[in-house]
């Protein structure tokens, strides 16, 4: 295999990078070690096909600063994945599931666990490569056919020439002394490194390729287009039907939406009843509630309240047409504005209940139309408050309960 | 030489891990020579066809249910969860197995574990891949699979990180990263001793290339160890917490028979279990293919027995914990669901169950059990088969029979369901095979390491003594 | 070539000798009174015998977890042929060996029970369990068939007989070969690990579930005893540590006990701090995550009152703190950082029982009265503890003598 690997170094000069020694015991290679430090040599270097034990003291190696980056990274990728995790659910876009906390240590721990360990991996590996300065693909040492066993079997010692006290002869003697089977100088081609021109055009042509794909990229952002986007997988986004303001061909009118067929009634809306939906019997306004309402304190409660909600805001809280409404419309002189009916007295007064329904249910005037607002029960019991107020601005001291009126006189 | 050499229990000593007189020359020879033999033996040919179409009927049907949908599976109201879910976390258990050879055994310094843990960590990768591909393709939509990690997409919205489902890809993830550093650390110094082997251009170009220049140099073994037990430090953690998130995936849910606090531990022992089965399953023929029955011995197969009764047991006292609480939970729902799992319409999976997780692994209580092959291998079976089973026992029998009588089911897988999971044993036999094939079965420099050499009687080193000082130099220049 | 230096033990003292009899005659006297004081001072307070007979179960089951934590540790080294851990197999031994006496250290408990006092567990309540009662609590009484005084006292003496079967066996075995040098009885007792495991793990289950698990009797936890089991763990490699450096300190085991057990011990100390984390993470996540009342009543009482502090002692002492102090090779290769990590462990796993047992104590105060009784309980119990080690030891010898792994335990060295 070494042969077909050695080029033609005739026209190059070889040198000695150093010495290779060859031990068959973890044992020999221990001892040998202890002298090879002992004399003073820095740059050297054992090697195995596994880890012997006692090496590192042996030759001095110190604890490698390995753990200290391993650390860092796992606390790094801790940090990193609970701030992803707040970032992302409770800061940028707060993610709210099932009543959970936006930020919830417990249900963040496991990816923030992961991260940990997942970086403290990276530390590990890359960092023991990266001080290891592997991958080194090219070492003279492979040159060497004897050096194959360092894998196998067989344990070595080299010791690098850029040493100081390295001396080709005393070397060779001092790791003879120490029981080398064999001792062979470590050889090296001074061939100038030469990158191949075809390594030239490949390399040109695939920074062009790689050019290409950010290129797209800049040039669509900084463009518009009128095209819609590619869409590859349609699902279902394009269905077969008439969405409601499409049009539609094959109505006469063209429009894909449709009104109800003519004298369509919704459920519930057939109100045949005319007293209680629309204040009218026989041909006149009605005069009377309709038997649906049941006169009593809790339809005069109700009535109050939504008298209060829909009508004190223009007729005021007594039905005296002076509602905040109408007061600021005053104050702003406002030019189309006509005053709210006073409820109690007047034309309002005289006019039948169904009348007043009519005019709650349609608007009047200015008054807009509260029928669609305001249910058909709840517009009876307004106007049964209606009358409690005409009666309680024409009453009569007789009109108040025995017991309340010594508070009034 | 008698294969049980190594197996008798003496006290006084420890047994040899490596029998037969190799040294390790020897070693080298007999792992290096699978991998250098051309051409392949027509076992490893006839083997590879087979799980090659195997694995090729898998990619034809994620195709299909890529197009179709996720709908030809057996997957329906109101299981919702079926076979997929349970080959998932089966392929996941299994590969739990090979963390714990590699990491748990070396913190606990088991010299044993050398033989069978480069196989053991591939078979995990591998087992990763089988499984991490049910959650990519049963996602429905598979091409906003992207939506599920954490990069910019079109809605401005970011994953739900509080999601055991979220909690599971990353840890998956992290899980089959580890692996595969770990796996890869380990193999460089055997794919160095490949490269200076190496007779063909091709062979020395690739293996020099994947060996990063490894010459064995103790600067580099030192940090390399110390890398060594770092990962082996955190892989350990790592693996509890992956098959823990598995089974959050169960347990953070109201789902009755799922929730259960004993579900992290539980599970983890149980893909231990599963994952030593699957480990026996494929060492104890591979050995005898292979030619490795003195370095896989039959010591090891014992101790690989041991574990399995060991974490067999664990998983029993899971299932005893488990029914006892559930009635002493007073709960109508926890009681039902228990007596539902014996004694349902499902009590024929509950039965397997049993039989091969309980009842099987007690065989190894008998010293001649644990060292008789067949029935090593039998049990193995029994047990990969029992844990597949208890998966399915836990997912579907809770699914079918939850809280509202009226929303009962029976799951029925379908033939896609069936056919994609034997696809799935394709693909990890044939990636297994390519690994005998290409790459070292067994760590070598590890192997290496623990025989004996230089050491004395008590199994002590070389102890390390100082320095002394440095002699003038009297040679002559 | 390298010599192998052997570590010689010839020379150590290898017996309590004259130590032994004062540690009994002191730590009962310390014990019996402490017990006492925590009487008296209890009967004196409005909640009182309640209140002691908390303290009494939460010291009591503190010294059993760490006892019972020795005989996990003998079974395990026996069962995977072990050899770094012989020189301190002994002294765990000795620890598991007082699990019989702890029989009679339960009975205060037991009879408390058999005579019908509700003090402790509710469910001892025959009003509790009358569906014609205004007390009457149909979940509880579900469980009545379990929950009954009768039941528990026979279970009781089943934990304690088992226990006393199994660690009678090992230490009669391993004293014996102390004399005979017998290899054939290492196999013994290796083989007779695997059944105390498994029994072990179904004792030390049911037993957490009867004493700690049904104070609150209408919760549940199938991880329960697990989570007790971990804490056992820990509490004994850290005693074991402090009674290694004890021993050494008053001039025993000088050249027995190595550095390197001491730092595999705080790896073990350390694996099983994380061990706990991770139970007890389980058992909060799920609970919290699925979020049912009938499982995180638990955990809400835990919360407030003032136990919501004990509740993140926990998570920063009892995990974080013990974790990265733990993680440091140089601190585990020093007795001294290490025992500290030892002490500081026990506190924090007599806080974590604490935070168990304590929350069921109607009207719990946190206050110096009540600390006072729980500590006096804790002094009495551990002079008892103390005393009956010092009597099992008694003439033998603190490490297995002729163990036939001895020579390898004193060569072994860590990476």
């Amino acid at each position: 295999m070494s042969d077909s690997k050695k080029t033609t170094t005739t026209n190059y000069p070889e040198r000695t990078v150093g010495l290779l020694a060859e031990y068959a015991t973890p044992e020999a290679i221990l001892e040998a070690a202890y002298r090879v430090r002992e004399s003073g040599y820095t740059k050297w270097d054992t090697h195995a096909p596994f880890p012997v034990h006692g090496m590192d003291d042996a030759m001095g190696i110190k604890m490698t600063v390995l753990p200290w980056i391993v650390l860092a990274c796992g606390i790094f990728g801790g940090a990193s994945g609970l701030l992803m995790q707040w970032w992302m659910n409770a800061y940028d876009y707060p993610f709210y599931v099932s009543g959970k906390p936006l930020f919830s240590i417990p249900a963040n721990i496991p990816i923030t666990f992961e991260a940990t360990i997942l970086l403290s991996s990276f530390g590990a590996f890359f960092g023991m490569l990266g001080l290891n300065k592997l991958p080194q693909l090219w070492n003279p040492l492979f040159r060497s056919d004897l050096f194959r066993r360092a894998t196998d079997n067989q344990f070595f010692i080299t010791i690098d020439a850029r040493d100081p006290q390295f001396n080709e002869n005393q070397t060779t003697q001092l790791l003879r002394d120490t029981g080398a089977a064999v001792v062979d100088p470590v050889k090296k081609v001074d061939r100038p490194v030469r990158i191949p021109p075809t390594l030239h055009y490949v390399g040109l042509i695939f920074t062009l390729f790689a050019i290409i794909p950010p290129a797209v990229i800049v040039a669509a952002r900084a463009s518009t287009k009128t095209e819609p986007r590619v869409h590859p997988i349609p699902n279902m986004d394009w269905q077969a039907k008439i969405k409601p303001q499409r049009a539609n061909p094959l109505f006469v009118d063209d429009r894909g939406a449709r009104l109800p067929v003519p004298g369509t009634i919704a459920r519930g809306e057939l109100h045949e009843d005319d007293h209680f939906y629309r204040g009218v019997v026989g041909e006149a306004w009605a005069k009377s509630f309709p038997e649906q309402i049941s006169i009593d304190a809790k339809t005069m409660d109700r009535g109050q309240q939504r008298f209060k909600i829909y009508c004190s805001a223009c007729h005021g809280l007594a039905g005296d047409g002076q509602g905040m409404v109408h007061l600021r419309a005053v104050e702003r002189q406002e030019p189309t504005w006509r005053p709210p009916s006073v409820l109690f007295d007047g034309p309002v007064r005289q006019q039948p209940i169904g009348q007043l329904f009519n005019t709650i249910t349609h608007g009047v005037r200015n008054m807009p139309a509260y029928g669609p607002q305001i249910p058909t029960e709840d517009r009876w019991a307004i106007l049964l408050y209606v009358r409690a107020l005409q009666r309680s601005h024409n009453a009569t001291i007789e009109d108040v309960p025995e017991d309340l009126r010594a508070a009034l006189q | 030489m008698s294969d049980k050499q190594n197996t008798v229990d003496d006290p006084t000593r420890r047994p040899p891990l490596v029998t037969g007189e190799h040294d390790m020359a020897d070693v080298t020879d007999i792992i290096s020579r699978v991998v250098e033999m051309p051409p392949p033996s027509l076992a490893w040919k006839i083997a590879i066809t087979i799980t090659s179409l195997l694995t090729l009927n898998l990619g034809a049907l994620i195709g299909y249910l890529v197009w179709t949908g996720v709908g030809v599976w057996g997957n329906r109201s109101p299981t919702m969860w079926g076979w997929p879910i349970v080959n998932f976390v089966f392929w996941i258990g299994i590969g739990h197995a090979g963390t714990l050879i590699s990491a748990v055994l070396f913190l606990f310094r088991q010299r044993w574990r050398t033989s069978i843990n480069r196989a053991a960590e591939a078979m995990t990768l591998f087992a990763v891949v089988c499984a991490g591909m049910y959650p990519g393709i049963h996602i429905g939509r598979v091409w906003v699979a992207y939506w599920l990690f954490p990069i910019p997409n079109q809605m401005s919205i970011w994953p739900q990180f509080r999601s055991p489902l979220l909690w599971d890809m990353v840890a998956i993830s992290t899980y089959g990263t580890v692996s595969l550093m770990f796996w890869y650390m380990g193999l460089i110094p055997d794919l160095a001793t490949l490269r200076d082997r190496a007779t063909t251009k091709v062979r020395y170009f690739v293996y020099g290339l994947l060996a990063l220049g490894w010459t064995g140099s103790n600067r580099h073994w030192h940090r390399y160890e110390r890398a060594y037990l770092l990962l082996a430090a955190l892989a350990t953690p790592l693996v509890l917490s992956v098959h823990s998130i598995v089974s959050f995936h169960f347990a953070v849910a109201q789902v009755v028979g799922w929730h259960s606090t004993i579900f992290p531990p539980y599970f983890v022992a149980g893909a231990i279990f599963g994952g030593f089965a699957m480990v026996l399953f494929l060492l104890i023929p591979a050995r005898e293919f292979f030619g490795l029955k003195d370095i896989v011995t039959m010591r090891h197969i014992e101790n690989m027995n041991k574990i399995l009764l060991v974490t067999g047991s664990i998983v029993g006292y899971s299932y005893a914990m488990e029914f006892f609480i559930s009635w002493y939970s007073g709960s109508l729902y926890e009681r039902f669901a228990f007596i539902n799992r014996a004694l349902g319409p499902y009590s024929w999976a509950y039965a397997t169950m049993i039989f091969c997780n309980v009842l099987s692994p007690q065989v190894f209580w008998n010293k001649s059990a644990r060292t008789n092959l067949w029935v090593s291998w039998i049990v193995s079976i029994l047990v990969t088969i029992g844990m597949w089973f208890e998966r399915f026992v836990i997912i579907v029998t809770s699914l079918a029979r939850d809280y509202l009588p009226s929303s009962w089911g029976y799951f029925k897988p379908t033939w896609v369901d069936v056919m994609m999971f034997a696809g799935t044993f394709g693909l990890f036999l044939t990636l297994f095979l390519l690994f005998c094939r290409f790459l070292p079965m067994v760590a070598l420099s590890e192997v290496k390491g623990i025989m004996p050499h230089g050491e004395d009687a008590d199994g002590g080193h070389p102890q390390p003594r100082p320095p002394q000082p440095i002699e003038p130099s009297t040679a002559e220049a | 070539m390298h010599n192998t230096k052997t570590i010689n033990i010839d020379d150590d003292n290898r017996f309590l000798g004259d130590l032994g009899p004062r540690l009994t005659l002191g730590g009962g006297v310390i014990g019996i009174s402490g017990i006492f004081l925590a009487l008296l001072l209890s009967v004196a307070r409005d909640n009182g015998l309640a209140h002691f007979f908390h303290s009494y179960l939460l010291n009591f089951t503190f010294f059993l977890s760490i006892a019972l934590g020795a005989l996990f540790f003998v079974a395990t080294q026996h069962l995977s042929a072990a050899g770094w851990s012989v020189t301190i197999r002994r002294i765990a031994e000795f620890m598991a060996w007082l699990l019989p006496w702890m029989l009679v250290l339960f009975l205060p408990v037991l009879f408390s029970v058999l005579f019908g006092s509700s003090d402790l567990y509710h469910w001892n309540n025959a009003a509790v369990m009358n569906p014609d009662s205004d007390h009457f609590n149909e979940l509880l009484a579900k469980k009545q068939s379990f929950l009954n005084p009768s039941f528990f006292g026979v279970r009781a003496v089943i934990y304690f007989g088992i226990w006393f079967l199994l660690s009678r066996y090992l230490i009669t075995k391993s004293i014996e070969q102390d004399a005979t040098g017998d290899p054939e009885l290492t196999n013994k007792m290796q083989r007779f690990s695997a059944p105390t495991l498994v029994l072990f793990a179904l004792t030390i289950s049911f037993a957490a579930f009867d004493w700690i698990m049904t104070l609150d009797a209408e919760w549940f936890s199938t991880i329960f005893g697990v989570y007790y089991f971990a804490g056992s763990a820990l509490g004994f490699f850290a005693t074991a540590i402090l009674i290694g450096v004890a021993l050494q300190g008053s001039g025993r085991l000088t050249h027995s006990i190595t550095i390197e057990h001491y730092h595999d011990m705080g790896k073990f100390l350390f694996g099983f701090i994380v061990f706990w984390a991770y139970i007890a993470f389980s058992q909060y996540m799920l609970m919290w995550y699925a979020n049912m009342p009938e499982e995180t009543h638990w955990f809400l009482v835990r919360q407030e009152n003032g136990w919501e502090w004990v509740s993140l002692t926990l998570l920063f002492g009892h995990f974080f703190i013990p974790f990265l102090y733990l993680m440091s090779r140089h601190i585990k290769r020093n007795k001294v950082t290490l025992c500290v990590g030892a002490i500081y462990v026990l506190i924090v796993h007599w806080i974590d029982l604490y935070w168990l047992v304590m929350p069921s104590l109607p009207h719990h105060e946190f206050g110096l009265g009540g600390l006072l009784i729980d500590l006096t309980c804790l002094i009495g119990l551990g002079g008892l503890c103390v005393a009956g080690f010092a009597y099992v030891a008694g003439e033998r010898s603190l490490i297995p003598e002729r163990d036939p792994r001895l020579g390898e335990c004193l060569a072994f060295k860590n990476m």
